[in-house]
């Protein structure tokens, strides 16, 4: 019995080396002949054809510069990106690159998690001159240069303008011009009353079949945080690291949101929410035409084509109009980025493929195969002129506006977006007044923000 | 000890190491750590700085923190009393011998082995409330009743209820247990009670339910556990909206760890979590002496 146990044993054992021996292998992800080559792990968040983009880019990099300069860029793509990025830098062993996102820049440049960049883009004649100021000034935290731009955006009104001219008589009689967007804020609340059409059931319930214009389902952090920009107002005064929620501006914002189920019905906005899908499908209200407008940024023009091509010439973009007289162009401007984070092997290697994106060409065709602007400030014709969204021009001018504003430059700004959110939430279901629940929020984000400094202080007294 | 046990006694640790690491890596070092991180300022990135008990008086000043604890406290009341009756009544009507009983036990269990994110994402669709298999099939009802479905995940009074109710879908488990207990129930105590004339409802609650009460205690105490640690559903579907209406206290304990890379308040959350789990549970215990009965005793 003995002897049998230990036959099965060994050959249990045998059988287990054999497999970790002569078993199936991947296939080798560097090519052989570049396997002395220095290698560039970069991560980044992008799926499906957003991928294919930046796998071009990276391919043209290898066969390039790469080539040259015997650096070799292994592309992997991820979900939870951040999250991963922060757990493998705290591990000690980080990707070289990371394609992140703007608000990242200030959450861990503040904690240290991120290599400075000046010296590098200095070294490579990477200037300011060669961005519009709300990226490049998006890209910086306290003097450090911690990433640059990948594909960024700015975000502006679409409108369908058959719908407009549908309903051109009703505008008319409204005193509104159909061929023209909304400019003010009351003006948008007037096309909307004009263009919302509802259906009363038997029981006299009121069901919204479309709608004029509706603030965005709250799920998008964006959308909360940047909407008192069209009211000329900020939610965090970055000089003086004070929120700011309790500014006339963005109390009226708030009323301006809680307006809309006043006005059409809880049920009903929560119903037309519910029936909607994500905003890339083909359930998106405004591509679906149950929606006449819409704030977006110029990466619709492509889910539109895909989704419902029959409505290709049926809409057309304007910046968002704004509640505050002689205040235009308005408007915000997320980015993607490429940053370093801090216990890179090869970062010089790192930012030569950072800095091949940063050039006009590549960044121009990565920008057009993602449907958005470029954050660069010379785009050439060929970019206006062949760009999948017709109106990239509007985006480009809002871009480089003046009044183009960029992430809240906050080191808790995703708990300030989760705050709002709530806020917004509990203020479209009509369940929270605005004017309290900023106040509390106000304060519990302060104190947050306070704690946030006072850990940062003592971390550098332990530091030093 | 002599020469052959201590050999027996390193080739059973031998065999028992991948687990002896494994649990001394991933379970004990972290508890541990996880102690010593609830007393400290952590971030991830900077080395723990030692800051006695801030984060637990901190989080007695924490609006959220008590929010969230409501919210799975709702959560619980609902779900845990919910899921246990229904089981057990699943369970006593699966334990009848009926023609096909074995397929009703397959219906009744399946759903249990439906991965989480799949069953959260199909249970969205359940309950839109435009569109929503369960609004279409109460149309006919609510028809009659003059009123339109409710909105089930997207108003807050209703969320938590709907989330309770998709938990009960997933029973199977539970009833597995309870038909392993009923089918332990001696044959000869329902003789006994027929003949002193006992109904079917008195056999159910004079004999039945005494004699299967550790395992409706098991199930109590299993459900405990797992109902303060819910996470996976909110976080598919409601994203713990609206309003924070489903931001459960581990949803919360994860943003604070992963979001805000508050490393050491989170911990001090998973302590506080802990701690609850182990009174509710010792709560169990306590009262268990007065209503579960133990054959062997």
């Amino acid at each position: 019995m003995k002897i049998i146990s230990r036959i099965i044993l060994t050959l249990l054992l045998g059988g287990a080396l054999c497999v970790l021996v002569f078993g199936p292998r991947p296939e080798p992800a560097i090519p052989a002949e570049r396997a002395h080559d220095v290698v560039i792990h970069y991560w980044e968040k992008w799926l499906g054809p957003e991928y294919d983009a930046i796998q071009q880019i990276v391919n043209d990099f290898n066969n390039s510069v790469g080539r040259e300069k015997y650096i070799y860029v292994e592309l992997m793509s991820m979900s939870d990106i951040d999250q991963k990025t922060l757990v493998a830098t705290a591990g000690g062993v980080p990707p070289d690159v990371a394609g992140l996102w703007d608000p990242m820049v200030v959450q861990l440049g503040s904690l240290g998690a991120l290599e400075p960049l000046e010296d590098l883009a200095k070294a490579h004649g990477i200037t300011a001159a060669d961005y519009k100021p709300v990226y490049w000034n998006g890209s910086h935290w306290a003097g450090h240069l911690y990433a640059l731009p990948s594909t960024p955006a700015a975000v502006a009104l679409f409108y369908n303008t058959r719908i407009f001219h549908e309903n051109a008589a009703k505008l008319r009689a409204a005193g509104l011009d159909p061929d023209r967007p909304p400019q003010t804020i009351d003006e948008l609340d007037r096309y909307s009353d004009v263009l919302t059409t509802f259906v009363t059931d038997a029981h006299g319930n009121r069901h919204v079949t479309r709608v004029g214009y509706l603030p965005m389902p709250p799920e998008w952090d964006w959308y909360v945080t940047s909407m008192p920009l069209w009211f000329g107002a900020e939610e965090w005064n970055v000089k003086s690291r004070q929120f700011t929620l309790t500014d006339p501006g963005v109390i009226r914002t708030f009323d301006w949101m809680e307006s809309f189920p006043r006005k059409l019905g809880v049920a009903a906005v929560s119903e037309f929410f519910t029936s909607q899908g994500g905003f890339d499908t083909a359930q998106n209200s405004f591509m679906r035409g149950t929606q006449v407008m819409e704030l977006q940024g110029p990466w619709m023009a492509l889910y539109i084509h895909h989704n419902n091509p029959s409505m290709d010439h049926d809409w057309a973009v304007a910046p968002f109009p704004t509640a505050v007289p002689g205040l235009k162009d308005v408007t915000y401007c997320p980015f993607d980025t490429l940053m370093i984070p801090r216990g890179c092997k090869h970062i010089p290697e790192a930012f030569e493929f950072i800095a091949y994106v940063q050039q006009q060409a590549v960044m121009e065709k990565l920008c057009m195969l993602h449907c958005k602007g470029s954050p660069l400030s010379k785009v050439s014709s060929n970019f206006l002129h062949h760009h999948p969204n017709p109106y990239i021009g509007v985006f480009e001018m809002l871009a480089s506006s003046p009044n183009a504003h960029m992430t809240m430059q906050c080191p808790i700004a995703q708990e300030a977006g989760a705050e709002l959110t709530a806020i917004v939430q509990g203020v479209l279901a009509l369940e929270v007044d605005p004017v309290p629940a900023l106040e509390r929020a106000q304060v519990r984000l302060q104190a947050r923000y306070d704690e946030f400094e006072t850990a940062l202080k003592r971390r550098m007294r332990v530091k030093n | 000890m002599t020469r052959g046990e201590t050999r027996n006694l390193l080739k059973g640790l031998a065999f028992l190491s991948p687990w002896l690491v494994g649990f001394a890596v991933f379970m004990l070092l972290p508890i541990v750590l996880s102690m010593y991180y609830s007393l400290s300022d952590y971030n991830l990135l900077q080395p723990p700085a030692y800051i006695g008990a801030a984060n637990y008086r901190a989080l007695m000043h924490d609006g959220i923190f008590w929010k969230s604890l409501r919210v799975t406290m709702l959560y619980a009341a609902i779900s845990l009393p919910a899921g246990l009756f229904i089981s057990l009544g699943v369970a006593v009507l699966l334990n009848v011998s009926v023609r096909g009983q074995s397929i009703f036990r397959t219906i009744i269990f399946v759903p249990s082995l439906v991965p989480t994110i799949a069953a959260a994402i199909l249970w969205k669709w359940m309950f839109n409330q435009r569109l929503g298999l369960i609004n279409r099939a109460l149309a006919p009802l609510l028809e009659l009743l003059h009123k339109s479905g409710p909105p089930w995940l997207d108003q807050s009074s209703w969320v938590i209820p709907s989330l309770a109710l998709m938990s009960i879908w997933s029973v199977g488990n539970t009833v597995i247990i309870y038909l392993a207990g009923l089918q332990d129930v001696p044959r000869e105590l329902y003789e006994a009670a027929e003949l002193d004339g006992a109904g079917k409802t008195q056999q159910l609650w004079h004999v039945t339910i005494p004699m299967i009460s550790p395992v409706i205690f098991f199930n109590l105490v299993m459900a405990i556990i797992g109902i303060l640690q819910v996470f996976d559903t909110p976080f598919m579907m409601t994203r713990g909206g609206p309003n924070r209406a489903s931001y459960f206290y581990t949803y919360y304990l994860y943003d604070n760890a992963f979001t805000s890379l508050k490393m050491g308040y989170a911990s001090a959350m998973a302590w506080i979590q802990l701690l609850l789990v182990l009174a509710l549970t010792g709560i169990a215990f306590w009262s268990s002496k007065k209503w579960v009965y133990y054959q062997s005793k």
